[in-house]
């Protein structure tokens, strides 16, 4: 809130097109939605096969819009666009907005720029989980969602609660205990996953490839159990943008401004783990978007939750896409990795010509 | 809502090595937090990712209760007809109603067997790290170390696509192209005579049970030729490197390499575990080695190397210049050129054997010592 001031005197170093959407948080949105609409082509266009823009257009719009196929079209091209490339893309998507959200949320209510969605302890809690799905000797096949995702969905959920009951957040405590716990709970968790991981034995390569990230085995049942908790977790957030803005000033004032500081925030808490949890279920573990998405959302529109919110799960959704559409392009780089390759240079360049005051 | 419980080979494999999970470097490939970082760390380490031996895959590998058993034929009919049933390794069943006339394979062992079998043109898809027969390096890459490209396999639209078990292709995989409707073949041969056995499934499966017959006869006589060889020799204790960064690696107990060593005349020293694959250099000390094989020799460690590595003076086989390499491909990937790498690791531990000179595998470390290993 602070930050307004500050950056008005540092006006003349930013660039002028940082400047003129500055003010247009409506045009930003906009330009949101076309990047996501052009994520969602790049998506479906680009993969490890090569496929004929044409083609791949023509089944989109047979299968979505109903056009009938002006063209004979293999049945494998088919497959391709619609079980593999479609699923993966609005996966990619869905959990861009869900770590975007989270992120925000979680620095907003921890008012501390570093917290990340994993900051509680969802990261080992479900990384753990997942190495003890690899390592149980039963698989259960649920509409394609393995052990694997449900331990790890299960496990995000209970590290949170934990932290959560462990520093008593709910009651007007200090943040630095709460981040603390959720360091050390996470220490913990990230020990036991060391000490499963030692004894895996040729299951590593899975446990490790749940820890990289990727989007390579998306598909429509996963996407289909993880969309309505990221949705709802979502509206969870939104519904709480206003005590988000007012958590930022301190419990005390939020308080005084009416808020009812330890329901909002154990309903933000709970919004932001639920699609934090959903999102690693369904894609393993995805550094770098979920910190730095709202900063850069920040940057450009300040501090007020009810545009950095919606602004960072559009872009955070478009951020991801993409960045998982440069990751098919050697063949499959983990996802992590572009995110930051991405995203990293972009952010230094936000942070070294805009701002001069940015605080949270 | 259906929900599907079955019992697989998965934590509670009897065997696993762990070597052949890294066919290709994924060190330094992660931009993470910092716990995250330093659990890549840990798993690299794990995975022996930097070591040498990663390099190479080997999907089979598991222990042999019998290690001088003497695999037997499995009586086959002269010719199989299609449609065929058959239950691979998994225990899944898989039906083909006709001969495929197009197929993937997800091993370079299966990739090799294939075209022995001279269905080499077939095969439409193979991986990254295929390297023999020569043609097998134009194929095109379907499964790469991160895993399989499944929108490449889908494209083939393959009749029959052989995978590897025991974690070598991902469940996860394996279950996203089953879900597509492709059969899916999973190969995995714990031990020396699961390999002939796994010739004859694939065989059966393409179409070539006859020369699947001759090839596992063939192998067989070779294996009790070298068996015979070496039965009235010493069995030297003997230590088979399958890597040394960042640690020690070397077979667990009751793994095919063990098998192979214990087939080839020798007294495997192990680690102390199954699920252990490094192996401290006290223990290695004390064990004391006779014969020292450098299963890595192919990636650049030759016998200078070792004798001058710190702490292995004492080391008989180090004291007496027993350090010999063997090509490693030949000796660990269970394929058909298996037998020749018994008789290759048998003439390296036993030089005065009576053996035929192995038709396969490379001489290595002949000239100038490779560039030595970091420390």
């Amino acid at each position: 809130v602070s930050v307004r001031a500050a950056t008005t005197t540092a006006a003349h170093a930013r660039p002028v097109w940082l400047e003129r959407v500055r003010h247009r948080p409506a045009l930003l949105l906009a330009l949101g939605v076309v990047g996501l609409l052009a994520t969602v082509v790049a998506g479906v266009v680009f993969g490890s096969v090569t496929i004929p823009v044409g083609d791949t257009l023509a089944v989109l719009a047979n299968r979505l819009l109903g056009w009938p196929l002006d063209r004979s079209i293999p049945e494998t091209t088919q497959t391709i666009v619609v079980e593999l490339r479609l699923p993966r893309v609005l996966t990619a998507m869905a959990v861009g907005t869900a770590l975007s959200l989270a992120g925000a949320t979680f620095q907003g209510l921890l008012r501390n720029p570093l917290a990340d969605p994993y900051v509680l302890g969802t990261a080992s809690g479900a990384a753990l989980g997942a190495a003890i799905a690899v390592l149980l000797p039963i698989q259960v096949a649920l509409l394609g969602l393995g052990l694997l995702h449900l331990f790890a969905f299960v496990g995000a959920i209970a590290a949170v609660a934990v932290v959560y009951r462990m520093s008593r957040l709910g009651a007007l405590s200090s943040l630095t205990s709460v981040l603390l716990t959720g360091y050390a709970i996470g220490s913990l968790l990230a020990a036991g996953l060391a000490m499963t991981m030692y004894v895996a034995g040729s299951n590593l390569r899975q446990i490790f490839f749940y820890l990289l990230g990727s989007f390579s085995l998306a598909s429509w049942p996963q996407l289909a159990m993880a969309l309505p908790i990221i949705v709802f977790g979502s509206i969870l957030i939104f519904s709480r943008a206003r005590s988000l803005n007012a958590l930022l000033l301190g419990e005390e004032t939020a308080t005084h401004l009416g808020i009812d500081v330890r329901r909002d925030r154990l309903i933000l808490l709970a919004g932001a783990t639920l699609v934090t949890a959903a999102s690693v279920a369904v894609s393993g573990l995805i550094g770098f978007v979920g910190l730095v998405v709202p900063h850069l959302v920040r940057l450009v529109v300040g501090p007020n939750a009810r545009l950095v919110l919606p602004l960072s799960a559009t872009f955070g959704a478009a951020f991801l896409g993409l960045a998982d559409v440069v990751a098919r392009a050697p063949g499959e780089l983990p996802v992590g990795v572009v995110t930051a390759l991405l995203g990293a240079p972009f952010f230094l360049y936000l942070l070294r010509h805009y701002r001069t005051g940015y605080e949270l | 809502m259906v929900v599907l419980i079955s019992f697989v080979r998965k934590g509670n494999a009897p065997m696993r090595d762990k070597t052949h999970q890294a066919p290709s470097d994924p060190c330094g490939k992660g931009f993470f937090h910092a716990w995250r970082a330093l659990l890549t760390i840990l798993a690299l380490i794990a995975v022996g990712c930097s070591a040498p031996a990663a390099v190479t895959p080997r999907p089979t590998v598991a222990p042999s209760l019998a290690p001088t058993v003497a695999p037997t034929l499995a009586p086959t009919a002269a010719s199989v007809d299609f449609p065929i049933t058959l239950t691979d390794d998994e225990g899944t069943q898989l039906t083909l109603s006709e001969e495929p006339d197009s197929i993937v394979s997800l091993t370079p062992a299966t990739t090799e067997l294939v075209f022995a079998l001279g269905a080499g043109d077939r095969l439409k898809g193979g991986t990254d790290f295929d390297d023999f027969p020569p043609e097998a390096v134009g194929l095109p890459d379907v499964a790469t170390f991160t895993g399989v490209l499944i929108e490449k396999v889908v494209d083939i639209d393959p009749d029959l696509v052989i995978a590897g078990g025991n974690n070598f292709t991902s469940a996860a995989d394996i279950d996203r192209l089953r879900g597509l409707g492709l059969t899916v073949m999973v190969i995995y041969a714990p031990t020396v005579a699961a390999v002939l056995d796994d010739i004859q499934l694939v065989g059966d499966a393409i179409g070539a049970s006859a020369e699947a017959q001759a090839m596992t006869a063939a192998m067989e006589s070779r294996i009790d030729e070298v068996s015979g060889a070496v039965a009235s020799l010493a069995k030297p204790r003997v230590f088979y490197e399958i890597g040394n960064e960042p640690e020690i690696f070397g077979p667990a107990p009751d793994s095919f390499v063990a098998n192979m060593v214990e087939l080839a005349g020798g007294d495997a020293v192990t680690t102390t575990d199954p699920a252990v694959f490094s192996i401290p250099l006290e223990r290695l000390v004390s064990e004391d080695p006779e014969v020292i094989v450098l299963g890595d020799a192919a990636y650049g460690v030759c016998p200078d190397n070792v004798l001058s590595r710190p702490g292995w003076s004492s080391i008989t086989a180090v004291r007496d210049g027993d350090v010999r390499p063997v090509d490693d491909i030949v000796v660990t990937r269970p394929g058909p050129r298996l037998g020749e790498g018994l008789a290759a690791l048998a003439l390296t531990i036993h030089p005065e054997a009576e053996i035929a000179a192995p038709t396969a595998g490379a001489q290595l470390c002949t000239s100038a010592p490779a560039a030595s290993p970091s420390p």
